[in-house]
C-alpha cells in the first residue's frame, strides 16, 4: 500500500515535470469527456476556443507584464474602452480597418503611459494600473453615456463572429498573437530582457541592459493586446458594451498564473485560459450552476499554484 | 572552573573553548576569553578573523559548535537572540534595526510594553524612558520620532534600549563607522557613563585610535583563532599590528609578466556626495590596480560610481585620454567596461536561468541579425567560453542555481568576457570559492592583463591583493589612503594605511 501510493507519487511527479500545467487540462479534459455526452463533439470544442479567445489574447498581453515580476489591473477596462471607442469611431463613419488602427494606437499609448509611471516614476505597477483601471472605466462610461454603443458594420463583425473555413476568425487572431508573443520572448532580445528583468532586476541593471526602456515596451505591449482583445470583444457582441470589462483583467492574470505555475511560457498561458474554458464549458454541459463555475476556478488558481510550490520543495 | 582569580577579577562573561565551524572554514577555533564587569574590552582583527562569528554566539545568532559559555559563572547556553537579551547580552549593531515612525520610547521598549489592565500603559512607557535618557545623559526628547534623529542619536537610542534590559554586557560592532567626530565624543561619553555604573562593554573596531583611546583591554583575533589578550596601555601600536597580521602564508598566485603600456581608464577625483571622497586613480592598458581596505572603506562604493551603478556628483572619467559620460551601467558597457560584482547572487546572476542566457545576456547585440536573434551563434559562443573558463555544467542549458559557487563565479566571468571589456573591475573575486577555482580564477586575470586590458581587482583578502597586483590603492573612510608599487607590498603597510594606524 505504501509503495503504491508512493509510486503513483512519482508518476505523477514526472508527469507534472514533463507536462506542467498541460497535465491539468488533459486530466480536465478527459475528465469531461466521460462525464459529458456532449463535451467531445467538433462544435463544443470550437465553441470552448472561441470563448477564450478574448481572455487569451488579454492574457499573452499579461504574461510578459507578469514575467517581468509586475502587474497589470487595467487591462479589462482598457479593453472595454477601446472596444467602445473603436465602435464609436465606425458608427461616426469612419472605415472599420482605420478605427481599428486608431483605436489599437490609443491602447498602446495608455500602455506606455502607465510603463512610464511605473518605469520612471517609479509607481508600484500594481497602484498605476489600479488607478488606470478606474480612471478608464469612468472615461469609458463618460464617452458612452453610459449606454451600449450598436449598429456596427458587417465587415467589422467577421473580427468577432465569423469563420475561415471552418475555425473561427477571434481563434486564429488568437493564435497570432500567441506566436507573436512566443518569438518575442524567443528571439528577440526584448524577450530575453523581460526575463532578466523578472528574475533579477539588479542584475539586469547591471548587464547594461535598459531597464526603464523595456518596462515601458511590456505595458505597452500590454495595452496593445487589451486594446485587440477588446476590439474582439466588441465585435462578438455586435457593439461596443462600456461595462464588458469588469471581469477581463482578473480573468486574464487567472490565466497567466495558472499557466505559469509549472514554468514561465508564454504557450502555459494558452494552457491557463484553456483550462478556464475548460471549467467553464464542462459546467454549463453539466448544468450547474453558473455561481460554482467561480468556485472552481478559483480552488484550480490556488491548487495549480500550491502544487508547483509543494514540488519544488521537494525538489530542494 | 572556577578559580580564585575569578572571583577576585569579578568575570561577568567567561567564553571556554568555543568553535565553530562553516563548510570549509573554521571560523572560530578553541577560543576562550573573560570579559570583567565594568571593562571596555576591544576585539581586533581583520575582516573574517573571527570576530563576527563570536559576536555571533553570544547574540544567539549563531550556534557554537562546542565549547561552553558562563554569565556571572554560571553555564548558559544561548539558543536565539532572545534568550541572549535576557540572559544580560544586548547588541548594538552596525546596521540599525529600528522603526523609524516609532517615537524614541516606543523604540526602546518594543516588544515589552508594560501593560494595565491588558492595554498598554503609554504614561508608565514615556516616563521610564525619560528617566533612562536622563540617567544616561542622552539629550533626545522621547517623543520624537527615530527618523527625525541622526544616525549617532539613534545608536544612542539602541544603547539605552540595552540598557533597559539591564544588559549586563552590551557589545557594539563597528559603532562610529557613519559617525562625526563630535558624534563619536558623545558615543564615547556615554560609553564611559555605562562602564561607571558596572556595564561590560564589548567593543569591535578597526580604528586603533579609537581603541586606544576608549579601550582597558584588547583581544586579537586571527583567522579564527584567539592569538592575543592583553591591557591595552602595555601593548604598542606595532605589535597590536603584528598580531593581526602573523606569518606570512604561502604563495599560491600564478606567475605572470606583466608588460604595462599607456593609460587606458582614468578617474579624476569622483565623489558621492555622502561617502567617496574625491577618489583618482588610473590604470594602464596590461596592469593589474588592486585595491585594498577594510570591509565600508569604499572600494565597492568606487567601482559602482565608475560603472554607472550608482550616481556620481563630482568627478571625470576619461579612457584613453577622452572623458566618457557614464550615467548608467549601460553607459558603462558600451564604453567596454566590465564590472563582476561582489554579491553574484544577487547582482550577478539570474538564478533560475540558463547558463546560455546568463552568458549571453551582455552581449546579445553580437548575436542579432536584423534585431533577432541568431540563437545558433549564440550557443556556440556560449560553448565556446564555457570550454575557456573550464565551467563544469552537465549542458548549456542549466539552471544556473544548480551550479557550484566556482561554477557560478566562471558563469558571471564568461558573461562579461563575451562582452569584449578593455577594463575589467573584479570586486571580491573569489569569495566563497573552493581553492582550485581560486587559482584559476587568478590565471584569467593574469591572462586578461597579458591581453592588454585594464584590471582593477577589489580585495579584502591582502595576500590576495598583493598576490595578483602590479599596484595597489589602500582606501580608508572613503579616500585612497596611499598607492603601493610593487616594492613595497607588505601586510603590515596595506594595514596600517587602511586603519590609519600611525
Amino acid at each position: 500500500m505504501g509503495t503504491k501510493t508512493l509510486k503513483y507519487k512519482t508518476l505523477i511527479r514526472k508527469l507534472w515535470d514533463s507536462l506542467g500545467v498541460w497535465l491539468i487540462f488533459i486530466v480536465l479534459f478527459i475528465l469531461l469527456s466521460l462525464l459529458s455526452d456532449n463535451f467531445l463533439t467538433g462544435s463544443n470544442l470550437l465553441n470552448i476556443v472561441r470563448q477564450i479567445s478574448v481572455n487569451g489574447i488579454i492574457a499573452l498581453g499579461a504574461t510578459l507584464v507578469v514575467m517581468s515580476g509586475e502587474i497589470d489591473l487595467s487591462q479589462g477596462s482598457l479593453a472595454a474602452l477601446i472596444g467602445c471607442f473603436c465602435a464609436m469611431l465606425m458608427v461616426r463613419g469612419i472605415s472599420p480597418i482605420v478605427a481599428i488602427l486608431i483605436a489599437l494606437m490609443v491602447g498602446f499609448l495608455i500602455g506606455i503611459i502607465m510603463g512610464v509611471a511605473v518605469a520612471f516614476l517609479k509607481v508600484p505597477s500594481f497602484i498605476t494600473t489600479l488607478g488606470m483601471m478606474y480612471s478608464l472605466s469612468g472615461a469609458v462610461l463618460l464617452l458612452t453615456n453610459s449606454q451600449p454603443i450598436s449598429g456596427l458594420p458587417e465587415s467589422f463583425l467577421v473580427l468577432g463572429r465569423g469563420y475561415l473555413g471552418f475555425i473561427p476568425v477571434p481563434v486564429l487572431i488568437t493564435t497570432v498573437v500567441l506566436i507573436v508573443t512566443w518569438f518575442m520572448i524567443k528571439f528577440l532580445p526584448f524577450g530575453r530582457y523581460t526575463l532578466a528583468i523578472g528574475e533579477n532586476e539588479n542584475a539586469a541593471r547591471l548587464s547594461g541592459i535598459n531597464v526603464a526602456k523595456t518596462r515601458v515596451l511590456i505595458f505597452a505591449f500590454a495595452g496593445l493586446a487589451s486594446a485587440l482583445g477588446g476590439i474582439v470583444l466588441a465585435s462578438r457582441l455586435s457593439s461596443g458594451q462600456p461595462s464588458s470589462g469588469s471581469d477581463l483583467s482578473l480573468q486574464a492574470l487567472a490565466a497567466v498564473f495558472i499557466g505559469n505555475a509549472s514554468g514561465k511560457k508564454v504557450t502555459n498561458t494558452i494552457a491557463g485560459a484553456l483550462i478556464m474554458g475548460l471549467i467553464n464549458n464542462g459546467l454549463n454541459l453539466m448544468e450547474v450552476n453558473a455561481s460554482w463555475q467561480k468556485v472552481a476556478l478559483g480552488l484550480i488558481l490556488i491548487g495549480a499554484v500550491g502544487l508547483d510550490v509543494v514540488r519544488n520543495k521537494n525538489k530542494s | 572552573m572556577k578559580s580564585e582569580e575569578h572571583e577576585l577579577n569579578d568575570i561577568v562573561l567567561e567564553v571556554v573553548g568555543v568553535s565553530k565551524s562553516f563548510p570549509g572554514v573554521k571560523a572560530l577555533n578553541n577560543v576562550s576569553l573573560q570579559i570583567q564587569r565594568g571593562e571596555i574590552h576591544a576585539l581586533v582583527g581583520e575582516n573574517g578573523a573571527g570576530k563576527s562569528t563570536l559576536m555571533k554566539i553570544l547574540s544567539g545568532a549563531y550556534k557554537k559548535d562546542s565549547g561552553q559559555i558562563f554569565i556571572e559563572n554560571e553555564v548558559v547556553e544561548i539558543k536565539t537572540p532572545k534568550e541572549a537579551r535576557e540572559k544580560g547580552i544586548a547588541i548594538v549593531y552596525q546596521e540599525l534595526s529600528q522603526l523609524n515612525r516609532l517615537s524614541v520610547a516606543e523604540n526602546i521598549f518594543i516588544g515589552r510594553y508594560k501593560k494595565r489592565f491588558g492595554l498598554i500603559n503609554w504614561n508608565l512607557i514615556y516616563k521610564e524612558a525619560e528617566m533612562l535618557l536622563r540617567k544616561l545623559e542622552i539629550n533626545i526628547d522621547a517623543y520624537s520620532p527615530v527618523y527625525s534623529l541622526s544616525i549617532a542619536q539613534r545608536q544612542l537610542i539602541e544603547i539605552a534600549r540595552a540598557v533597559s534590559m539591564d544588559a549586563k554586557v552590551v557589545i557594539m560592532d563597528e559603532p562610529t563607522s557613519s559617525l562625526t567626530k563630535q558624534e563619536v565624543a558623545l558615543l564615547f561619553k556615554i560609553i564611559r557613563e555605562l562602564k561607571r555604573q558596572g556595564v561590560s562593554i564589548i567593543y569591535i573596531s578597526h580604528k586603533l585610535d579609537e581603541v586606544y583611546e576608549l579601550c582597558d583591554r584588547v583581544t586579537v583575533f586571527r583567522d579564527g583563532n584567539l592569538i592575543k589578550t592583553s591591557d591595552i596601555k602595555s601593548l604598542s601600536r606595532q605589535d597590536l599590528i603584528q598580531y593581526m597580521i602573523g606569518r606570512k602564508l604561502q604563495n599560491q598566485y600564478p606567475i605572470r609578466s606583466s608588460s604595462i603600456g599607456d593609460v587606458r581608464i582614468s578617474v579624476e577625483s569622483i565623489s558621492d556626495g555622502y561617502f567617496i571622497d574625491n577618489v583618482s586613480f588610473k590604470v594602464h592598458k596590461g596592469e593589474i590596480l588592486g585595491f585594498a581596505g577594510l570591509v565600508g572603506s569604499g572600494r565597492t562604493e568606487t567601482m559602482r560610481l565608475i560603472f554607472g551603478a550608482d550616481k556620481k556628483k563630482n568627478g571625470k572619467i576619461y579612457i584613453d585620454g577622452k572623458e566618457i559620460q557614464v550615467n548608467c551601467p549601460r553607459d558603462a558597457v558600451e564604453n567596454k567596461i566590465a564590472y563582476i560584482t561582489e554579491e553574484r547572487k544577487v547582482d550577478g546572476l539570474l538564478l533560475n536561468e540558463s547558463v546560455r542566457i546568463n552568458t549571453s545576456l551582455v552581449s546579445l547585440w553580437q548575436f542579432c541579425k536584423f534585431g533577432i536573434l541568431k540563437l545558433k551563434s549564440e550557443k556556440e559562443a556560449v560553448q565556446k567560453y564555457i570550454e575557456l573558463l573550464k565551467i563544469v555544467t552537465p549542458s548549456i542549458e542549466r539552471k544556473v542555481a544548480l551550479l557550484s559557487g566556482g561554477n557560478q563565479q566562471k558563469t558571471v566571468l564568461a558573461k562579461w568576457l563575451l562582452s569584449n571589456a578593455e577594463i575589467v573591475i573584479f570586486d571580491e573575486p573569489t569569495r566563497g570559492i573552493d581553492v582550485g577555482a581560486k587559482y584559476e580564477i587568478y590565471s584569467l586575470i593574469g591572462e586578461l592583463a597579458k591581453q592588454g586590458k585594464s584590471i582593477i581587482v577589489v580585495s579584502s583578502e591582502l595576500e590576495e591583493v598583493m598576490g595578483i597586483s602590479d599596484r595597489i590603492a589602500v582606501m580608508r573612510e572613503g579616500k585612497i589612503a596611499a598607492f603601493l608599487t610593487k616594492e613595497s607590498f607588505s601586510q603590515a603597510t596595506i594595514l596600517t594605511h587602511a586603519i590609519g594606524g600611525f
